[in-house]
This record gives C-alpha cells, structure tokens and sequence, in this order.
C-alpha cells in the first residue's frame, strides 16, 4: 500500500512512516492485524484497552475535523475499523467466532451448509430444549424457565471451553482438519445457546413488564 | 515542504473565527465558548441572561421574534407562537408525541413533516423555527466577540434517532452554522464535569430536560470518555410534567376542547406551579379568574409514572453497560427536570447514592458543547480528551414476513459500519426493495421507519445470481448513511440515502434562499419604518406652517400641499418605502416656496429682536 500523499509504502500502518499522514489501509486487514497482535485465542484485554484508547486518540474523526475531505475519509474508515476489532477481540465468545473464521469457517452466514454440518446428537439437543421451553412459557412458568437457563449458560460455557481448547490447538498446528471441525461444532452449540437464553430474557422482561 | 504547506493554513474557504458549542433545548437555548481556557456561557437574552427561552414568534407583519420577547406574546398569539419545538424535530404529525396537549395550529399539508400554521406567512416547519433560535445565539456570540461566528458543536438528546439528529443538523445548516459535530447531550456533561474534576471512573449521567429524557454510563481513563451504553425517552420531560398539572386544572375549570389561548395560559400557570413547588410545599394557581391549591404530594403522585418510567430505562442502561450501580463512581444530574425533589430522590434511591449537581445542570450541557467545538478546531489541544459515543437505537433492514433484521447493534461505538448480502430470488429481477429501520422492536411496524427505496438497475441474471450488498455507515454524528452495491458483473452502483421523513436538500436548499431574501425584506421594513417616521415629521411641520402662516399662501397652494399631504398619508399605509420616499419628496418641493416665504418672514422678525432658533 502507497501513501496517497507520498507515495512511500506505508506496510499497512495507519499512518506513513515518512510524512506522518493518515494511510490507507489494504481492504481485509485483520481485526488482529489492527491491534498488531498474533492470530492467537489469548488476548490480553486491558492491554487491549489501552492500545484502543490510544489508537482512538490518533485516528478519530475528531482529531480531522478541519482536515481535507480525503484524510476525512480515511480517518472515517481507520476509525469504524478499529472499533469494529475491539469489539471483537475484547469479548471471548466473539473473538473465538472470528478466529474460527480465519480458519474458514463463517458461523455468522445464514446458510445452511454449517447447519447441516452439525452432529445428530446436537439437533436431538436442540429440539428437546425448544419443547421444554416452549412449555415453560406456555404455562408462563418464569421459575422453570430461569431454571432452565442456568442449566444451560453452563453448557454454554462448557461448549465455549472447549472450543477454546481447539482453537489454542490450531495455533500449534494450523492445518488440522479434525480440530477447525471440532471448535466449529462447539461454537455451533454457543450459538444456539446464546440464542435461547437471549429467548428466556425476552419472555422474563414480557412476564415482568 | 509537503505540497499542503501554506494554502492549508491560510485556506480562504474556511473561516475560522469563533467556534461556539450550542445547547439547543426543549425550554431554553444556551450558546457557550472557551474563552481563555476556560468554558463560558455567552449572554444570549434581554436582562444579562444565559438562558434564551426556546421561543419563536411569527408577527403579522413577517418579523420573526426569538426569546424571552417571543415568550410574552404566546399567551397573547398561542398559535404564532412555537414552544418546545425540539419536540417536533423528525417527527411526523402522526407521531403520538405531536398530538399531546398544546396550543399549536398544524398545518394539514398531509406530507411527513410537521408543519405549523403562523402568522405573516407560510406554515413553517420545526427544522426552520430551530433555525430562528440558532440564527439568534449565532447573533448573539456573534455580538459577544464582535466576529463571525460560523462554526458550532450542537447537543442532542442521546437518544434522538436518525431523523432527529438529521433535522438538527439542517437546522444548524439554515442557521448558517457549518455544524462542527452533533454531541450527546448526557456526554457533553460528563466532559464538562470530568474536565472540571479531573475525575477517572465510571459515571452515569441522568439527562432529564424539558422534553427529553437519557441516560448514558461513561468511562473516563486517560482523557478518554467512553461511552458504555445510552437509554433514553425522546418524549419524556418536564413539558410531561407540566402536563400533567394543566391536566387536572382544566378538568377542575370544567374545560374538554380548550381554546388554544386557554391551553397556553394554563401551561404557562402550571409551569410557574411546578417550579414553586421545588421549595414550596403548595401553591396557588391562578388562570382566567380560576384558583386552585396544587399541593407537592399530588403533583408527585401525578408524575409518578413519568419518573418511574426513567428508573426502567436506567436500568437497562446499566445491563448493557455490564455494571452494576453499586460499581459507579458518581451519578451526575443535568436538565432543568432534574430540580423537581422527586426526581432528585427518585435517582438517589435508584443509584443508592447522593448525586452530583454541583454544576449549573442548565449550563453544564453548553459548557460541555463549547469544550468540543474547541477540541474540534484548537489544534494544540487535541491530545488531551477524546469522546468515544455510541448509537442510542439498533439500525436493521426489512427481511421476510415484517421482520427486522439488526445490522448495527444499539450501543456500538461510533463510527461504525455494517453490510449485508442480498441476492435475486426471481430470474432477471431487476430490482430490489430496500426498507431501512431503526429501533429495538422485532417487526417492522414497531420500529421507526427510516428509509425505503428500490435499488434498480440490477443485471437480469437467474434468481440468486445477482448479489448486491447493502451497506450502513454510521459516522461520529450518529448519522447514518445507505449504500449499495451490485457485485455480481463487477458493475458497481452506488445510492446514498436519507430518511424519507425529514426535508430532502432541495427543501432545504429552499429554505436557506428564502432566509437570504428575508433578510433582504428586514432591510426594506427597516428603511420603511424609518420612511414612515420621516412622513410622520413632514406631515405635522406642514400643518404646522399652514395652521400659524395659512395667510401666507398663494391661491390654489392650500389645495395642492393638501393633495400632497393626502399622498403621503395614503402611501404611508402601504409598505412601499421607496413610493413614500418619492411622496416626502413632491410634498417637500411643492411647500419650498411657501416654506421660503415663511423665511422671509421670520427673517423680518429677527429685525425685531428674535432668533432664527425659535423656529
């Protein structure tokens, strides 16, 4: 990448080594890239913090506010880009998912090939808790529900652990199928857990309200 | 030297002057600025006063009144004269919020913007009477510092949506502001307060105004304010209170469908009542030859709600910003609302401690607003603070069976960006509805709807070929923009899109042309008045001379000054100052030779021991 004002290269640094100006950064610069950290599950987060505070100082469109329309833009871009790898990275579950990612696995995407990927015993998991909720609220049993939700925000830290666990393997050896199988399994089963407890929630705050 | 050497700090296009920060309220506007280091709120109104009252009256006669003078004439011209107008910003007049009590007159235009029948005029919407109000503190800093004033930071609730940080912003354009930055009102407080204490921590700011209510939880490490998450109500204030008063005493005086003089006159009284009742335990209302005795144990069983509404809100807030109230390190008070005891208890007991308030809560918003407007354009002090805010509301897109689909989460840190895939579900579509919503609710119909359109020019491909990504980009303001993208033949179209309910820029580009050619018309009614006093001094020296000299008029000049005369007169009634100047000037040539006989008269007289003076 070439600085737009210089033209020296810029190594995808935020800014130009030689004239200091605001970069452009290559499309696809990983939220890991962002930070100048290793593509590793481990992170430390107030470390974390404070490159983002000080990053945010030197590249918010605040500190361009009477600069030309080009660095404008690009602190506009820096900026959103940063603060999308913060979020990211600073939370365990969602840098888990990212780093899955790179791994080349996209959870997030609606289509239905991961989902079917899934193992049988996770499907009969899934439809048993839908019925037992589903009943809960029927009845308007909160009590139950909570219940229900404690059980299974420990599966869901479960289920976290252990993609972590191959997530942390995969750094040693980046090339094992089996391990990006493994962690997308479990994440698979974060996902659905996140999803229902974020269901009990709703119908706690509909009962309350 | 690099080529951006001198032109850039000597660039002609942009003036730098004076850059002010503006709270532009419900009630009352503030126009503040750093003035050697130190934040200050400028006087704005008649008296020395800070605070200018958010009143804009509309005159028969065209001529526009902003202030404490504008708030005088609503009891007497309720419908000339808009109130609270803030609460009218983005809002279409169907909204819930646009129909609670008030003496507004709206215009039936049936379009999606408010618009308020006034005197002297067309019917004007809240984004041009917002306009007035900062056209006046722009004259007022303007005055202060004897300079152009061009550049401002404006507040706005945290939880005004895009429509409504839109309008603001158009507002400020109409104003001839270069609007600098839209700042959250609860952040520009806390950066008024963490400046002022040097404070590190995490705070919760408790913002309840004239019609607004937030609440944002901030961390301040290291000059940097973070914003964790805002809750709010865009109708929810003081005004409610209020309300809430005028209520029960137009029951008690037996009213259903009030005149809107009697309204005003009532909400007025309740106002006064309410803010007796901070100190006083009752007091005595009294309207149109109407008493009633309004005790504080009522008044705050009839706000009750209201107030617990924003203990519901403050809660969330906390959820989402993954503390606790025990874990806060202060609670801040700001907004006019916030003087009522109640509510001052109510915060107390929510938060389990005593809150801060130890800054004017009307300044503090300005005072914040004037501290970024100087970070913004003061070069040597940009390493100190930065505000890192969030958008209050979830930004999502129209999927399937009404359903909303979030691309941007509420309370991500600004800016931000997010896209989505969409591809053609039929062969050789063309074109693709784009329906833009933002709010928390599942289905469509309860989310505001911000923008719809229909990308076309889509290649005719077979279904789930084409693959156009949709793109939200929100910026520092809060301020969102659509895009989208064909991808799929490398053939890349780009639409940029604005709420459908606000103004469109050839409105406001109207808008502004109008303001230029009405301040053109002030220089006419100017010298018009001015035209005016002149006839009015002619017309009496001239009955003068010829009731004390009649005798020395020749035959046939009594009739033609009297014509003359009569002109003046006629010409006078009309607002044509350039016909009554040439009419001064007939009735001035067509007197000179009886005035020079006068002359000569008293020049004879002078013989006789007076002077010239006497006459």
């Amino acid at each position: 990448m070439k600085c737009w004002n210089c033209e020296t290269d810029t190594s995808g640094s935020p800014f130009c080594p030689t004239c200091g100006k605001i970069a452009e950064r290559p499309a696809g610069t990983s939220h890991f890239a962002i930070f100048d950290l290793p593509l590793a599950y481990d992170v430390d987060v107030p470390a974390l913090e404070k490159q983002f505070r000080e990053l945010s100082l030197r590249l918010h469109p605040d500190r361009f506010a009477q600069a030309e329309a080009k660095e404008r833009r690009l602190s506009l871009e820096q900026t959103t880009a940063l603060n999308e790898a913060y979020k990211t990275l600073r939370e365990p579950t969602r840098r888990a998912f990212y780093l899955l990612k790179m791994y080349g696995v996209d959870l997030e995407r609606e289509d239905t090939g991961t989902q079917k990927d899934m193992p049988f015993e996770f499907l009969e998991e899934v439809l048993d808790l839908r019925e037992s909720l589903e009943d809960a609220m029927a009845a308007k049993d909160l009590e139950q529900a909570r219940k229900m939700a404690t059980d299974v925000e420990a599966r869901r830290k479960a289920a976290l652990t252990e993609a972590v666990d191959m997530l942390r393997s995969l750094e040693r050896s980046p090339s094992d199928e089996a391990a990006v199988k493994k962690a997308s399994h479990a994440l698979g089963r974060v996902r659905y857990f996140t999803r229902f407890l974020e269901q009990v929630e709703a119908f706690e705050e509909e009962a309350l309200s | 030297m690099s080529k951006n050497g001198y032109l850039q700090i000597h660039d002609p296009l942009k003036p730098k002057g004076h850059a002010v920060g503006i709270d532009l309220g419900t009630t009352n506007s503030l126009v503040a600025s750093v003035i050697q280091g130190k934040p200050r709120c400028l006087v704005t109104d008649e008296g020395e006063r800070y605070l200018l009252p958010s009143v804009v009256h509309y005159g028969k006669d065209g001529g526009v009144v902003v202030g404490a003078r504008a708030k005088r004439l609503a009891a007497e011209h309720p419908t000339d004269t808009i109130v609270s107008v803030k609460r009218f910003m983005g809002r279409s007049p169907e909204d819930a919020e646009t129909r609670k009590l008030g003496a507004y007159k709206f215009a039936s235009t049936g379009g999606k913007v408010v618009r308020f029948e006034v005197a002297g005029g067309q019917p004007v919407t809240p984004i041009e009477v917002s306009g007035e109000i900062l056209r006046a503190l722009k004259r007022r800093a303007e005055t202060h510092f004897s300079a152009k004033v061009e550049q401002a930071v404006i507040t706005v609730p945290a939880y005004f949506d895009d429509a409504q940080r839109q309008a603001t912003k158009d507002a400020g354009r109409l104003a001839g502001l270069e609007v600098l930055r839209l700042l959250n009102e609860p952040t520009a407080a806390a950066l008024a307060y963490g400046l002022d204490k040097g404070s590190q921590g995490t705070f919760a700011v408790y913002d309840l105004g004239g019609g607004t209510f937030d609440v944002s939880i901030l961390k301040l490490v290291e000059g940097v304010f973070e914003v964790k998450s805002t809750g709010g109500d865009s109708a929810l204030g003081g005004d409610d209170f209020d309300r809430a008063i005028a209520q029960r005493v137009l029951e008690a005086m037996g009213h259903t469908d009030s005149a809107p003089s009697v309204v005003a006159e009532v909400l007025a009284a309740s106002r006064r009542a309410k803010e007796s009742l901070t100190e006083a335990p009752e007091v005595e209302l009294t309207v149109s030859g109407h008493q009633q005795v309004i005790r504080r144990e009522d008044f705050e069983e009839w706000i009750r709600p209201f107030v617990q509404k924003t203990g519901v809100v403050c809660r969330r807030a906390l959820k989402d910003a993954g503390v606790t109230a025990e874990e806060l390190d202060g609670v801040i008070l700001v907004g006019g609302a916030t003087r009522v005891p109640a509510v001052r208890r109510y915060v107390a007991e929510l938060f389990g401690r005593e809150p801060l308030g130890d800054i004017d809560p009307d300044q503090v918003v300005a005072l914040g607003a004037a501290v970024q407007a100087d970070l913004l354009t003061n070069a040597d002090r940009q390493d100190e603070v930065l505000l890192l805010d969030v958008i209050p509301l979830s930004l999502g897109l129209e999927t399937m069976g009404g359903l909303v689909e979030k691309l941007i989460p509420r309370n991500s840190t600004i800016p931000t960006a997010a896209g989505q895939v969409f591809t053609t579900f039929k062969d050789g579509q063309t074109g693709l509805d784009v329906h833009v919503l933002q709010g928390e609710r599942e289905l469509v119909e309860d989310c505001r709807s911000l923008s719809r359109f229909t990308l076309s020019g889509i290649p005719p491909l077979p279904a789930g070929l084409a693959r156009v990504e949709v793109r939200f980009q929100v910026d520092a303001d809060g301020i969102l923009a659509v895009t989208a993208k064909e991808q799929s033949t490398g053939v890349t179209q780009s639409i940029t899109v604005k709420p459908s309910h606000g103004l469109t820029d050839e409105e406001i580009e109207q808008m502004l042309l109008d303001s230029i050619d009405h301040a053109e018309e002030d220089v006419q009614t100017r010298q018009l008045r001015e035209q005016r006093v002149e006839a009015e001094r002619v017309l009496m020296e001239a009955e003068r001379q010829i009731s004390e000299n009649g005798g020395l008029l020749a035959e046939g000049e009594r009739a033609s000054i009297e014509a003359a005369m009569a002109r003046v007169r006629e010409v006078a009634k009309g607002n044509d100052s350039h016909q009554l100047k040439e009419a001064i000037h007939a009735l001035d040539e067509l007197s000179k030779p009886f005035v020079e006989r006068v002359m000569n008269q008293a020049l004879t007289k002078v013989v006789a021991g007076h002077s010239v003076e006497e006459f």
